[in-house]
This record gives structure tokens, sequence and C-alpha cells, in this order.
């Protein structure tokens, strides 16, 4: 028996059973219960960084730059931070199998005396219950911050499709094999193939495609939908950093799919206004 | 009671087997009502959406169809032969039964006239789908109620010999005393078999006799933008075509 | 009317027609390849007619290629099957000529020696050798793909090969391999297997267990050749409408797939069949080992799922061929609907995969520790919960389509409670591990490996199953990197101990335990270091399916090319050492694991009809260990009476 530590007691009619306090004492008493729980300790605090190396390694190329995106790492923070301890425990278990209740080799079975445990309830029982809480965490964090990010995205409009407030800008993406274009019809229809985006105006999408699918993703603004050709998919968000960032196309599109990709210049809203002035007409509307 | 029948390559009783080629029988008919799942769904996604006003549209004929280009302005196929079609097969499927409980009398002649009349009966089912198929007043190309009405035919046109090659080798096999009172399990298979054709035959005829006017009569319309043109230089930003709101 | 003497009882026999086996005597493989070839070649020919003299003569990509192409398909398809002989049987049976005892005999391979691998052989453990060497072949295919995608992805500074061919690589390496892997543990374990392990004499439909297997190996030249023709250059999923501006290498994947699904369709019905009603008296649902309820899991979805992508596939081909609009927006089609089509059956194809890799395990951790599998009942739970959500997840792959942004909450939920089941087996895999020492052999590392590599898998999982992380994960790296580790991480490397645990079955030898264990740690190791860099690269945000990128991905794409070639003579060795271990590795035993499952209770080789008298199970074969003292009694009490004390 790996658990000589243990004096083994005759096991007991449930009626004369210790009180559970006392008996999950005693289960905590175990050598390789103890050795398990300090391992999962271990490894969770080894793998703790990992919750903020992801962030780092999204943040590299100019970091959040929209609410949306805000939302989008938080949920990635926690649910790492969530995922940790049961992956934590799950290794430990895996590493205390291989080192501390060892292996053996041999042509025959070398270990005929291990303990026959078929089934436990207060195990299942407790597995099921924590990661059915786990799941259900997982599930209403995740429909809290889906409706966050959709009010979000869909906030400056209305069940009509037009911008709900007076100031949403409106930019029509369209997708082509292998370029965005990008048409501003509040500015008298301006075609571009920069997106130029203000700061802290509420803006809507109205994303198609004339031939493939193409996938519209704004990588630091973190908004992504499908160019579909014959329909037309609406996101939307609001900038809330200057800078330049990216816009990749994430769905396979053919031949030059890998550089169908632009930038986006965020710029503040007066100078958004005179480079439109600038490149086009005035405001229409 | 007579020994059971055994059957000669593995020497089990033919009932055993009958149990076990019925539930895989089952399992097969489980598969095909998934594939004729996948048409009906296409049919009625399509019809719900009505892309770019493409579900049925009238006179028009898209693209360059060499192949099968639309023959008159009807946009729907007439509804009669789909349940001419279904009248058939299930006349078909009865007779065939009715053949299967005729050898309860011990004798195997009744199989033997009802499963060639079944077989004749499916012939003229078949000959009445190929004559659908070949006369439909549009192309495949003609918008997609005409694509999946030519593809739900096709279906059934496909189960319809499947059928017919199985009750025509019912009425060999009984002739031949293959199938007798003592083992009518290969027949009753067949019989199974005809049912189910009768469902899937019954399911596309529902659609396409009740779902023909599209829900959505303003759809988004997008015109005739090119899919393909592999050759064309790349195009500049201005000169991108845009969706009329 | 003669008679023949089966397992004693005389049986009355139809009259035999000429010698045993009849015209299949003269067919095998190769007839079946030269008759496809032929029949390519005249359809082909036949439907270039068609068009005017000179259309063919560049290149692929013009208007006549398409249907030439296509009936050189169908010539192949009819062809090589017929010439295998897959004809004969429906024909007989239409003729009333039906087969007696020594017919079937000879189709089931009796005396043939090994050219019986290379006939329409029913034998299951015939079919279950052929399967592992099918999906090995197209494992070395895919596998020599992904060396040619990771050297364009390490050469950072120029385009190795052209961009069509890149999209090719990569299209041809995800379905080849999806393909192998659907088959590299269904295949061998579900036919060789399945059947000794239920205490049966052959599959249920041996017939159609020969037809799956071959309709399987017609399937895959097409796959090959499309690479010749155009190529799939549109990822393995070949989302429309970019598919239908693919050269006519596209309708060799449509072939391949409408082939692939009849096969998988039949195979199941036959999986399901013989688990259904053949298993061993006794065997009652509560003595069944779990492999069988994880081969009949995997049949259970496949059956239901393949069905919709043969479709997709067929009308893809048709709205190609004739014009019809199915996908093509222009005319009324929609990209949605060959989405929806695609995933209903691309979900429960993950698990048509991982289920049966990880029953295999289930298998080998009690007989390794030497303790019962823990908690039997909960390892059904969640093998059935499993089964029971794959059909209602599949629009996760749909979340960034805006096809129905409402259906993102539903979905969302629904596939993140397939964490609840898939973490039942968790707890039974390291509840079987609690306090067992255990036998190291390759078949228990194997094990640590898969959960290993499952559990990162399935973290990342929960980020894609989230709308909210999956608007930054969709069409990532990331989601690449997740799925190997799925796939690749627990279905290939369960696969890989699979088949050192059934080798001594298979084959009479042990695989050899070392270069066996060089070649798999190599592996191992080199695939954390692909797919670790892979999942960095997802992070910063490169795209999926591409062949150039901005300079910030170079690094994790550098160390990431190492580590696939590393993977690479990981698989050599292994590959090395099943060769050599099949020729001439150490003679085993037939029952060299000691196990208690029916499989191993057979003589190796593993006779023609499997059992001389037919087993009766008595109880569940997890019967190791010595009773535990710690245990409260009561459990034990319980659990014998619900399953029968262990005798």
């Amino acid at each position: 028996m790996a658990d000589t530590m243990v004096p083994a007691e005759e096991p007991e009619a449930p009626t004369n059973r210790p009180p559970a306090m006392h008996r999950l004492r005693e289960w905590l008493q175990r050598r390789y219960v103890r050795h398990i729980l300090i391992i999962t300790v271990v490894v969770g605090f080894l793998l703790l960084p990992l919750a903020w190396l992801m962030l780092a390694a999204m943040n590299q190329s100019g970091g959040p730059a929209s609410s949306i995106m805000e939302d989008i790492q938080q949920t990635i923070f926690v649910f790492t931070l969530v995922s940790i301890p049961i992956t934590a425990f799950v290794f430990a278990v895996l590493l205390y199998s291989l080192f501390g209740w060892k292996g053996k080799s041999g042509d025959v079975p070398p270990n005929n005396d291990n303990p026959a445990i078929r089934t436990n309830a207060v195990a299942v029982i407790t597995w099921t219950v924590s990661s059915s809480l786990l799941a259900a965490f997982l599930v209403v964090w995740g429909l809290i911050e889906l409706a966050d990010i959709t009010a979000d995205s869909y906030g400056s409009t209305s069940a009509t499709g037009q911008p709900k407030t007076e100031d949403a800008l409106v930019v029509n993406v369209t997708g082509q094999q292998w370029v965005w274009t990008f048409e501003y019809p509040q500015y008298d229809k301006v075609a571009t193939d920069i997106l130029y985006l203000p700061k802290d105006r509420p803006v809507l999408f109205n994303v198609t495609s004339v031939d493939v699918i193409h996938n519209f993703w704004a990588v630091e603004l973190g908004i992504k939908i499908d160019a579909n050709p014959g329909a037309i998919t609406q996101t939307g968000v609001t900038p809330n950093k200057e800078g330049t960032f990216n816009v990749r196309c994430a769905e396979l599109c053919g031949l030059h799919h890998a550089y169908m990709e632009t930038k986006i210049d965020v710029m503040p809203a007066e100078t958004f206004e005179s480079f439109m002035r600038e490149s086009g007409a005035g405001r229409t509307r | 009671m007579t020994s059971p029948v055994l059957s000669p390559t593995t020497g089990e009783p033919a009932s055993v087997i009958f149990r076990r080629d019925r539930l895989g029988l089952i399992f097969l008919v489980v598969a095909d009502f998934s594939g004729t799942m996948a048409l009906i769904i296409s049919y009625v996604y399509l019809w719900s959406l009505n892309v770019n006003n493409g579900w049925a549209p009238n006179q028009q004929t898209f693209g360059n169809n060499d192949l099968l280009k639309s023959r008159s302005p009807l946009p729907w196929a007439a509804d009669w032969p789909f349940w001419a079609i279904l009248a058939l097969t299930l006349v078909a499927t009865i007779v065939l039964w009715m053949g299967i409980r005729s050898m309860r009398s011990g004798h195997r002649g009744g199989l033997v006239a009802a499963a060639a009349l079944s077989t004749i009966i499916l012939i003229a089912a078949i000959a009445l789908q190929w004559w659908q198929i070949t006369t439909f007043p549009f192309g495949p190309g003609n918008g997609a109620y005409a694509s999946a009405v030519f593809l739900l035919t096709a279906s059934v046109l496909a189960h319809l010999l499947l059928a017919g090659f199985l009750v025509l080798a019912v009425t060999n096999r009984t002739r031949a005393g293959l199938i007798s009172s003592d083992k009518p399990f290969q027949a009753r298979l067949v019989g199974y078999w005809m049912v189910w054709v009768c469902v899937s035959i019954l399911l596309g005829a529902i659609v396409t006799t009740f779902m023909k006017d599209s829900p959505n009569t303003t759809p988004a319309n997008f015109g005739e933008f090119s899919l393909y043109n592999p050759d064309a230089p790349t195009p500049s930003p201005s000169a991108s075509p845009s969706p009329a709101q | 009317m003669s008679a023949a003497t089966i397992h004693q009882v005389q049986v009355p026999q139809p009259k035999q027609h000429g010698k045993p086996g009849g015209i299949m005597r003269h067919l095998n493989f190769f007839t079946g390849l030269v008759s496809g070839v032929v029949l390519a070649l005249v359809f082909g020919y036949v439907m270039s007619l068609q068009f005017p003299a000179g259309a063919l003569t560049a290149n692929f990509a013009n208007a006549a290629a398409g249907p030439v192409f296509w009936a050189m398909m169908v010539g192949w398809v009819v062809g090589f099957m017929g010439g295998m002989g897959a004809f004969v049987g429906p024909i007989r049976w239409l003729l009333g000529r039906d087969l007696t005892h020594a017919d079937a005999e000879f189709m089931a391979g009796k005396d043939q020696g090994k050219f019986r691998y290379w006939r329409f052989t029913t034998d299951h453990k015939v079919v279950g050798i052929q399967y592992l060497i099918v999906a090995m072949i197209i494992l070395g295919f895919g596998g020599l793909l992904a060396m040619l995608i990771r050297t364009e992805l390490g050469i950072t500074w120029m385009e190795v090969f052209n961009p069509d061919f890149y999209n090719s690589l990569v299209g041809t390496h995800g379905i080849a391999m999806i393909i192998a892997m659907i088959v590299v543990v269904s295949g061998p374990v579900g036919n060789f297997i399945v059947p000794l392990m239920c205490g049966a004499r052959d599959m249920a439909f041996p017939r159609l267990n020969a037809l799956s297997i071959w309709l399987l190996v017609c399937a895959v030249p097409p796959l090959i050749l499309s690479l010749l023709v155009g190529g799939i250059r549109d990822g393995w999923s070949v989302y429309q409408p970019l598919n239908a501006q693919a050269g006519p290498g596209m309708i060799g994947y449509q072939t391949t797939i409408i082939v692939f699904a009849v096969s998988t369709a039949l195979a199941s019905v036959n999986i399901m069949t013989t688990v259904l009603t053949m298993r061993a008296k006794g065997m009652t649902w509560s003595r069944t080992p779990i492999l069988i309820y994880g081969a009949f899991a995997a049949a259970a979805m496949g059956l239901y799922a393949f069905p919709f992508y043969m479709y997709s596939q067929i009308l893809s081909m048709t709205d190609r061929l004739v014009n019809t609009s199915f996908f093509n927006p222009i005319e009324g089609g929609s990209v949605w609907l060959y989405q929806n089509l695609f995933w209903l059956l691309g979900h429960p194809e993950v698990y048509v995969i991982l289920i049966p890799s990880i029953a295999v395990m289930m298998e080998i951790i009690p007989v390794f520790m030497r303790k019962p599998l823990f908690s039997y009942y909960m390892a059904i739970a969640g093998i059935v919960g499993v089964v029971g959500l794959s059909g209602l997840v599949w629009a996760h792959h749909m979340y960034m389509t805006g096809w129905a942004p409402q259906a993102n909450y539903p979905f969302m939920l629904s596939t993140e409670m397939i964490s609840i089941p898939v973490g039942f087996l968790v707890l039974v895999v390291i509840g079987t591990m609690w306090r067992g020492a255990f036998w190291s052999r390759l078949p228990m590392m194997a094990v640590f490996a898969v959960i290993f590599n499952k559990m990162i898998g399935g973290v990342t999982g929960v980020y894609l199953s989230d709308v909210p992380a999956d608007q930054y994960f969709h069409g990532n790296m990331f989601v690449t990197a997740h799925f190997h580790y799925m796939l690749m991480g627990a279905g290939l490397f369960g696969a890989m101990g699979g088949i050192a645990y059934y080798f001594p079955k298979m084959t009479g030898r042990y695989l050899d335990e070392r270069t066996g264990s060089i070649g798999f740690w190599t592996a191992f190791a080199g695939f954390q270091i692909t797919f670790m860099s892979m999942f960095v690269a997802g992070l910063q945000g490169q795209p999926r399916r591409v062949l150039q990128f901005d300079n910030m991905f170079d690094i994790s794409n550098w160390i990431s090319t190492i580590g696939a070639y590393v993977i690479g003579i990981g698989m050599l060795i292994f590959l090395a050492a099943i060769m050599s271990s099949w020729r001439s590795g150490q003679a085993a035993p037939s029952n060299p694991w000691q196990a208690q499952t029916l499989d191993w209770q057979t003589a190796t080789p593993v006779p023609l009809e499997n059992f001389p008298v037919l087993p009766v199970v008595t109880k569940l074969p997890y019967d190791y260990g010595v009773p535990d003292p710690l245990a409260p009694k009561k459990l034990e009490e319980q659990y014998d009476e619900k399953v029968g004390a262990p005798s």
C-alpha cells in the first residue's frame, strides 16, 4: 500500500461512522493528500502568471482601444484565473502519480496490490457539483459580458438599423478579394482604403462583401464580423484611444488572404471632421 | 412446429438474422433521414431568407447556364406530380404489404404477384418522376426554389430506383422459393424500406406544395455582382460597389 | 439439398455455383485499381466529347475541366468498387444465388494467407488491420503536408510556395488529417477489437464491413489527385462561395467526402448493430466494457452527422456542375446554409474522434493500474452527455458570421454545458489513477500525455466557447492550436497509446518499448513546442491560414516550425518501431497485459471465428486490485448488488 502512514482501520458500519468533519480532517492528514494539495498550490502559482502573460501578448500591437476589447480581455483574464485551480489539481494528480505513487516496469503486472476503489460518492458529488458551478459561472459571466458587448456594438443602433444617437458615425465596410473599402455615407460617400475613425464617437459598421466571405477583424478594437456576399451584417464600436491599429481578414478568402489587411487611424473628432472635409465633401447629414 | 430456418452462412436462426437486419435497416433509415432533412432544411432555409430576391425570380435567368435553360416564365412547378408520385409509391407499398400478409396462408404465389405488381407501379412512379424532372418549366439555375426542387426530386428518383431494385429482387427471390412463408424476412425488410421511401417523398411534397412564396417579401437587393474574376486587376477602393440600403 | 456443419449444427445449404467464392476469386485490389483507372479514363473521354475540341488543352482552369474531372471521379468510384467486387453481392441477391457456407468462408479470407488483405475480405480482423494501414498512410500524407506548411511559415522572409499551392496544402492537410483521425481509432478498434470485446464471431454485417473499408480506400486517390488539378485551396471546411471559385480539384474533395461519408455511415450502422445485438450472453449494459460504449457513441454521432456533410458536398457539386444556386447569393442561395450544413457534421465529428480515443484510455488505465475503473457509471454518463449535447452546439463555429446574433446566447450555453460531461471523463481517469502504482509501459505513459493535452485543449476550448473571448480568437491561430491539442494531442496520441496496447493482439508481437517510447516522447515534446508557441501567435493576433504575416509574429512561428520538425522526427521513429516490431518484434503471449476484457481471452493470432465456444459474461471486466480497507464497505456492497459480486 502506498499510504503506510495511515493506520488501516477496519471499515465501520455507516451508523457509527465518525462525523464528517472528523473524517475530512483524517483524510487531509494522509500523506498523499497533503502532497497533492501542496503540488496543486505550487502548480497553480506557477500557472498564475499566464493570466497576465496572455494579456501582455494580446497588447503587443497597441493595446485595447475600445471598451469592447477591454471587456474581452477581462473575460479572458477571469477565465484563466478560474481554470487554473482545476488544471493545477489534475496536473498535481498526474505528477504525484508519476513521482509519488510511482510506476514499476516489468513484463508482468508488478502492482497487483493496488486498492480496488470502485467509486466514491463524496468524490463524485464534489466533482460534479464543483464542475457544474464552474460551468454555471462561465455561462453566466459569458452571457452578461455578451449582453454587455452587444449593447456596446449595437447600442448606437435601433431595430431599424439606423443610427440611434444623432452623432453616430456610419461606415459601410465592403470586402472584396483582397482589399477593404470603407465608405462614409454621412460624408458624401467618401471611400477610403484605410479606416479613419474619430475618437469617442460611436461607429456603426454595415459590413458586406462583393465576392466571397471575408471577416472584418479590427484587432485592437475587439470587433469581428463576417463580410458575407448577399447579406449585410452589423457591428459597432466606440474607439477610446488614438493611434494606428490593424484590420485583418480572419476568414480564408483565396489567393492573397494573407495580405488582406489595412490600418485603422483613430484621431480626435475635430481632426476627423477636417480630414473628411479635405478628402471629400462636408458632412451631408 | 418445424425446426427454425437456419442461415446457410452462419448457422444462426433466420429470425435472429432478421432482427439484426431490421435494426441495421432502422439505422440506415436514420442516416437517410438526416440526408433528407439536409435537403428539407436547405429548402426551408432558402425559402425563409429569399437572398437577393432570388428565391423564385419570375421570368429571369441568372448567370450563363448553358446546360439547362429556363423554358417558360412560370416560377413554380405544378403540384400534382409530387402527390401523384407519392400516391403511386404508397399503392406499391400497400400492394407489397398485402402480398406479405397473404403468405400467412402458407403459399407464396400471392407475394409473387403482389411484388410483381408493386414493381410495375414503381416503374410507373420512376417514369413519372423522370418526366417531371425533365419537364420542369425552369432549369436548375433559375433561383433557389428551382435548385431545391431539382435536388428533392433527384433524391426521390434515387430512392425510387433503389426501391424498384429491391422489389424486383423480392419478386425474383419469392418466385425461386428463397422467400417463403417460413422465411418471409427479406420481403418484410423491403416493406419497411418502402414505408420510409413514402415518408421521404411526403416530406418533399409537403414543403414544395405549402412553402412557395417566401415570407421575406422585401429582401435586400444586391444586384448581380461578380462572384469570380481571377484575372481582374486589383480593384481600386473608389470603384467598389456598395449595396443599396 | 446439401448441408454443412457449422459449429456442430447441420445447416441446409443452397446450391453451390462453381468453386466457393465464385467470381470473387478473381477480384481483388489490383483488378479494382485497373478497372477504376480504365473506367475513369473512359468516362473522362466521353465527357470531353461534349465540349469543343481543344477545350481541355492548356490547364485545368476552364469550363470543360470540371465536368470531365467529375466524370473521371464517377468512373473511378464505380470502376474501383466494381472491380473490387462490391456489386457482386447485390446482383447475386437479385438473381437468387445465395451464399453457401463455403462461399462465406472464402469471403472471410479462409486459407488465403496474406493475400486476403488485398481482397474484399469480410473478416472483421482483416478489416481492422486494413483500417489501421490506410489510416497510417493518410496520416503520413497529411503529416508531410504539415511539414511543408510549417516550412512556409518558418521562412518568414519570403514566399516559399505560391499562395495558391500553400492554400491547397492547408486544405488538403486539414481534410486528410480529419479523415485519418476519424478512422485511426474507430477503424482498427471499432472493427478489430469491438467484436472480440463483445464476444461475437464477426461484425453484424461482414460484407458491409468490407464495403466500408474499400469505400475508404476508394476515397483517398481523389483527394491526392485533387492536388494536381487545382487543389483544395479553401481550408478543410471549403466554405462557399470560395469553394465555387476553386478549380476542379474541389470535385476531388467532394468525391472524397461523399464516398467517405457513405463509408462512415455504413461502418456506423455496422458497429451499432453489432454492439446492440451481438454482445455475449450475460453482457448486460452494466457489464459492458467502456470501450464498447465509446465505439457505440462515436458510431451514433457519425450516423446522424455525416449525411449532412455528404449533402453539403452534393449541393456544392450541383452548384458547380449544373449551376444550381444553393450557396450562390446572386441567385438566392445563402452562404450561411453551407456553414450550417457543414457544422451540423463538424462538431459531432470532433467527438467522433475524441470519444473512442478517451474510451481506449479508459480501457488501458484499469489494466495498467491494476485497479477497477473508477466510477464506471460516471464514465457512461460522461459519454452519453457528450453525445446528447454534441448535436446542439454546431453554431459555436458561427458566432462571428452574423447569421443570427441572437442564437449566440443559447449556443454559448449548450457549448459550455459540454464541459460538465467531459469533466466526468476526467474524473474517471484521475479517480482510477488515485492511490495506485502504475505499470510503466508505453500504453500507460500515453495516458499521461493524453490527459495533459486534453486539459490544455479543454481549458482553451472554454475561451472559444465564450462569445466575447471568441470575438478575439475566432479565425485566429489560437483556434488552430486549440483543435490540434484536442485532435492531435488527445486523439492521435491516444491512438498511438491504443496501437501500443492492442499491438500484441493484432500482430502477436509487442510494440518495441524502447524505440516506441523514444518516438512517442519526441513527438510529444515537439508537439508542446509547436502548439504552445502557436497559442502565443494567436494571442498576438495572427489570423489562421495565412502564409505571410507581420514581423511581430516571427519568433513564435520560428519556434513553432522547429517544434513541427521535432514532431516529424518523433513520428518517424514511432513508425519505425511499428514496422520493425510488426516484422520481428518480441513475441507476445495471447494476454500479455493480463487484462480481463474478452478480447484478450482469445488466442493470438485470433482464429477465423474468434471463439470456438461463445463466452458467457458474469461480471464487469475491471476486477483488479485488492479490496480497499479504507473505503467504506457500504459502497462496495451496493456496487456488488448492482453489478454482481466478483467471482
